[in-house]
């Protein structure tokens, strides 16, 4: 019943149609998404040229003629080239620039995981103390009166 | 003034002899362990210090006395310019900070050896070579391809080109010196780890001799990187602090493998384990370091940040190279000797918490250094001009930095070697329920960005941890010493500086996370505007009232005048500026901001009509505030843990007894 539930509260959600972009908003939007053809290296939102200004007004004109955001995005890209999208797309070349990071995210975790398995793993069997804790393991009875005594000595008692 | 351009270049010459001379006594004095060949190789490099200052010092009075016969002084200043900017002119061009770091890495390099402990002169011997051999490699650049004394072609002009509108801001003074004070300041510990590897002293030594630096270096560079975004949003007009922009990203990698150096060193103090691990790191950091600079200075990526191109980019590689795999080169050639003396108790440890966090930090590395270095990849590799800004990096970003704020409130409730899994959960139960408790006031109190709720539940979570350790650690003080509250706070955090002032540390990278997340509710509107119209954002109604213009020797200003007014309440005037800088022929605009804890309205207008109407472009920028006053506790925990002794160890105790303190750590 939970599962009928939210099913149809993720329908209702998804059915639910996006509140309508306004022109200057759908503009702002897509400058976010958009290399500056006259700032190198950021986005047409941050360039502060007049050049990237006039161009967003050309995009705001797009959006009031009822252009979609993924006309607008495809008419940009006929005119500037694919670098004018500021993210690689998910498909063909620009998928490597996606997945490489995941990968060696995934591989760095998994490499530590095995590590930190591997060490704990190795350690021999726990001790127990008389009061059932675990004990400190691997320390020599010379150790720990050795220990005792550097403690003793950092805590000033000698 | 006058001008001692003549001294420069003999005074960099003589320093390159100096430096290749220290470099072959250090190295000498590191294989027979002689003082007298140390001694030499000290004062060798004092006197490639001193001839490096000689020559910045030689190249700051041509600035100051407008010797255009340099075409570096005749790039880069005009006789208007003002004095401090005449003088940060130093770094403004690719020539003048290349020399401005040579003196700072000479000058670093003299510190930091002549306060080496003197019982480790083998060590000290290789990394004083090392740290000669980076010098020397400088010291060529700017006395042959970089050289800022070069002489002007032609006739001398009559007046400079006058310095980028852009850099004449105070935060550009400081910002770059910080910038390279970081990055520099990684070569000591660099140095010391690679002469470490070649001594085969792989004990503490090398960091606990660089542990100051490593700490300084990290400093500087945290603050230059939060001025950078502060001069970004101040002076760039685009109402943001941070583009993820290639140069922004070259400081931002090492800032990221330094980060995850200071923790992991952690554990090589406490538990003998990761060796490797922080070798190689800090060898990343300082190759990233390197790799920083030359992103900025070769003309590799273009970047809005780089202001300067030079025909240095060729020389850079090899060096990087050399760098990267002579340093993770020697980590491989030593591996044997670089074995953890401990291993892991438990899953659920503090050092478990520490490598998940070193794993998340060296990820958020390779994603920055992915996403910069992908264009140049795709474009060799296949030919396919692609671009990869802010929405690739904030997408990958995200979830680590969330992830890493998680861990940050994790790591401190969890004891060394283990825990059990009743004695977490007795931890980690309150600042769970804070952080559910936030979520669920902000979401009745209207807020719907997942993100956002994440990330403030996130903070809540941490900031109550931390908090929580503070709490513990003076309850200690106020029961056994009847302290009040305050007093025992400040004892405690006195007793254990090094812990407490990064839990600081913390507290204002969280204060920072939260002035981000306030970007979820950024409010952007932008209009041309005739005198008498009003413009609505957010809470706030614009009215503009007009355009004043003045002239200066420097500019043509125009400046826009807006009434600023929210309901009924007058909240003054706010006046942007749109400036013509006469030496440049180059616009730019002055923002006006009013600024509060809540939110920051931004306010820049981009253009003037002639019939007096302006393009006025606002932003109201909630919680931006938080970001800078974040920075300020994060260099206020900075101070607080250098300001700590070094830890104490075994063998400190031996040979001298501590005095009796109640154990408040745990």
């Amino acid at each position: 019943m939970k599962r009928v539930t939210l099913m149809t509260l993720v329908l209702v959600v998804l059915a639910t149609p996006a509140a309508a972009q306004s022109p200057e908003d759908l503009a702002n939007d897509i400058s976010h998404k958009v290399m500056s053809p006259f700032c190198p290296g950021v986005t047409l939102h941050d360039c502060p040229s007049q050049s990237a200004l006039d161009m967003r007004d050309r995009i705001e004109g797009y959006a009031r003629e009822g252009m979609s955001e993924a006309a607008i995005m495809e008419r940009l890209e006929n005119e500037y080239g694919a670098a004018i999208r500021a993210e690689p797309s998910s498909e063909g070349a620009g998928i490597v620039a996606w997945i490489l990071p995941a990968l060696a995210a995934l591989a760095g975790g998994a490499l530590a995981l095995m590590l930190v398995r591997r060490w704990t793993a190795r350690r021999p069997p726990q001790l127990v103390d008389g009061k059932g804790e675990p004990a400190l393991v691997d320390t020599s009875p010379a150790e720990r009166q050795r220990l005792d005594a550097e403690l003793g000595r950092l805590r000033g008692e000698s | 003034m006058r001008s001692l351009a003549g001294l420069g270049r003999p005074s960099l010459l003589v320093a390159l002899v100096f430096s290749l001379f220290a470099i072959a006594a250090f190295i000498a004095a590191s294989r027979t362990g002689r003082r007298d060949l140390s001694e030499a190789g000290k004062r060798s490099l004092y006197a490639t210090f001193g001839f490096t200052a000689l020559a910045t010092i030689s190249l700051i009075t041509a600035l100051l006395a407008h010797d255009f016969s340099l075409s570096y002084v005749a790039s880069y200043t005009s006789r208007s310019l003002s004095v401090p900017y005449t003088i940060s002119s130093l770094w403004g061009g690719m020539e003048g900070s290349l020399l401005f770091w040579t003196t700072l890495l000479t000058g670093f390099s003299a510190l930091a050896i002549a306060k080496a402990p003197a019982r480790n002169s083998k060590l000290v011997g290789a990394a004083g070579a090392v740290l000669m051999g980076i010098a020397a490699f400088f010291l060529f650049m700017v006395a042959f391809p970089g050289n800022p004394f070069a002489e002007v072609a032609g006739d001398v002009p009559v007046d400079g080109n006058g310095l980028n509108p852009l850099l004449q801001s105070p935060g550009m003074v400081i910002h770059p010196p910080l910038l390279y004070t970081g990055f520099v300041g990684f070569s000591i510990p660099f140095a010391f780890a690679i002469g470490a590897l070649f001594t085969k002293r792989l004990d503490d030594s090398w960091f606990t001799a660089t542990r100051q630096w490593t700490l300084f270096a990290w400093t500087a560079l945290s603050i230059g990187i939060v001025l950078g975004g502060a001069w970004a949003y101040t002076e760039l007009g685009w109402g943001g602090y941070w583009a993820w922009d290639p140069v922004e990203n070259a400081s931002f990698m090492p800032w990221l493998t330094a980060t995850a150096f200071l923790h992991s060193v952690v554990i090589q103090e406490k538990r003998r384990m990761l060796k490797v691990w922080n070798v190689t790191l800090i060898v990343l950091t300082y190759g990233l370091a390197v790799f920083g600079t030359f992103l900025t200075r070769s003309g590799l990526l273009s970047s809005i940040h780089t202001f300067s191109e030079g025909p240095i980019g060729k020389y850079f590689l090899p060096f990087l190279a050399l760098l990267l795999v002579g340093g993770l080169g020697m980590v491989a050639y030593r591996l044997d000797a670089l074995r953890s003396e401990n291993r892991l108790d438990s899953l659920i440890s503090r050092e478990s918490a520490f490598i998940a966090n070193n794993v998340l930090f060296v990820a958020a590395a390779f994603t920055v250094l992915w996403g910069t270095i992908y264009p140049i990849v795709a474009e060799v590799s296949s030919g396919i001009r692609l671009s990869v800004g802010p929405p690739f990096f904030n997408t990958i970003f995200a979830p680590i930095g969330l992830a890493i704020i998680g861990l940050t409130g994790i790591g401190p409730l969890i004891s060394w070697r283990r825990m059990s899994k009743g004695a977490f959960w007795r931890m980690v139960r309150v600042p769970l329920v804070a952080g559910g408790v936030t979520v669920v006031a902000l979401a009745f109190s209207g807020l719907s960005s997942p993100g956002a709720l994440l990330s403030f539940a996130l903070c809540s979570f941490t900031a109550t941890a931390i908090i929580g350790e503070f709490v513990r650690g003076s309850r200690v003080y106020r029961r056994r010493d009847n302290m009040g509250p305050l007093s025992a706070l400040n004892r405690t955090i006195a007793r254990n500086r090094r812990r407490y002032g990064g839990y600081i540390v913390h507290l204002g990278v969280l204060l920072i996370v939260i002035g981000f997340a306030g970007n979820a509710f950024k409010v952007e509107r932008r209009a041309d505007m005739s005198p008498g119209d009003t413009l609505d954002v957010g809470s706030y109604t614009l009215t503009y009232e007009g355009v004043r213009t003045a002239s200066t020797s420097e500019k043509d200003i125009f400046e826009a005048t807006l009434a600023v007014s929210r309901g009924d309440d007058d909240l003054g005037t706010m006046r942007p500026q749109r400036n013509l800088h006469l030496a440049q022929g180059q616009w730019q605009s002055e923002v006006a901001i009013r600024t509060n804890p809540i939110e920051d309205l931004y306010v820049v207008v981009t253009g003037f009509d002639t019939d007096r109407s302006a393009v006025i472009r606002t932003f109201v920028n909630p919680l931006t505030w938080w970001i800078w006053a974040g920075a300020a506790v994060m260099l206020a925990g900075m101070l607080v843990v250098m300001s700590g002794r070094a830890p104490v160890t075994v063998t400190a105790v031996k040979r001298a007894p501590a005095k009796r303190e109640p154990a408040v750590a745990r």
